[in-house]
């Protein structure tokens, strides 16, 4: 792993593979989400609006997925001082707010027509708006300038502060989790579990493209941004380097 | 029984899911897109002048 902590090795890896992630990421999107609009038929139950399940569900993976892995890039800041960690968990912070927010507003959507209420205060839903505000935070701290300011230090990696705010916020992800086995709640209980699934076959194989298809969408906009932070550290050091010879 | 709101009206919220779904997606792969290409011509131009 440490072989690939030199950022110019990590982009000999990431400029080949961003495209791709794209492509492919998109192709299972639009054909998960085509499956999902015309080809399953509707809940017996929920009618048509169950098919929000194929937005809403990669959303909530991503969300929560997002955060298990800026946790763990805070980690390996914190032991190991690896110097992708912290562009790694500064690239992951606003595509994993993006889709907490997109899980919480597909959630409110689905519930009106089912639930007849666009937002409850129970478990899920608040401890999910925890992990937006969560989110929120973190890129506040982390949004000084390349050169140290703010919630990071030169080149663009984590200060002790981050990592750890990074670590502590991870005990939010159980608590989602859980949320619904712990306290009463308007949502429904853990569909999919490690011992199978409670939706039928039927309806539930769009959802392994969308969830997919988003999944390698998320690890797209993660390179890009990735790769947007180490060129913005490689210019704010030529520039250093420029100002120091001049004097 | 199909939910609270039933028949056509449903699609109306199915339409709304997908539809911010994939404006707010598309709005970040399209940022994080042109962010980085701005981003990587800039530290390109910056190496040539050096040379």
């Amino acid at each position: 792993m440490h072989a690939y902590a030199n950022p110019t090795r990590f982009l000999a890896i990431a400029k080949p593979l961003t495209p791709w992630l794209l492509g492919v990421g998109l192709l299972f999107v639009l054909g998960g989400a085509w499956a999902g609009l015309a080809m399953v038929p509707g809940d017996y139950k929920q009618g048509e609006t169950a098919r929000i399940l194929y937005v809403h569900v990669p959303s909530a993976w991503l969300g929560m997925g997002g955060w298990t892995s800026l946790a763990i890039a805070g980690l390996v800041q914190l032991v190991w001082r690896h110097p992708l960690s912290g562009i790694a968990a500064r690239a992951i912070a606003v595509p994993g707010m993006l889709f907490t927010a997109l899980c919480l507003a597909t959630g409110s959507i689905w519930g009106k027509p089912t639930w007849g209420t666009w937002w409850e205060w129970d478990g899920r839903m608040t401890s999910m708006l925890v992990l937006l505000f969560l989110y929120a935070g973190f890129i506040a701290l982390t949004s000084g300038d390349a050169n140290g300011a703010g919630g990071q230090r030169q080149g663009g990696s984590l200060s002790r502060g981050a990592a750890i705010y990074a670590l502590v916020g991870a005990i939010n992800i159980p608590i989602i989790n859980r949320s619904v086995v712990w306290w009463n709640s308007l949502h429904q209980g853990p569909s999919i579990t490690l011992g199978g699934s409670s939706i039928d076959n039927a309806l539930l194989w769009p959802l392994g493209l969308t969830v997919l298809g988003f999944s390698l969408l998320f690890g797209a906009i993660v390179l890009m941004r990735m790769r947007r932070i180490i060129a913005d550290n490689r210019v704010a050091a030529r520039l250093r380097r420029l100002a120091d010879e001049e004097e | 029984m199909t939910g609270v709101i039933s028949g056509g009206g449903q699609w109306a919220y199915v339409a709304a899911a997908y539809g911010l779904t994939a404006v707010l997606t598309g709005a970040v792969l399209w940022t994080s897109w042109r962010a980085m290409k701005k981003a990587e011509k800039r530290s390109d131009a910056l190496r040539r002048d050096r040379r």
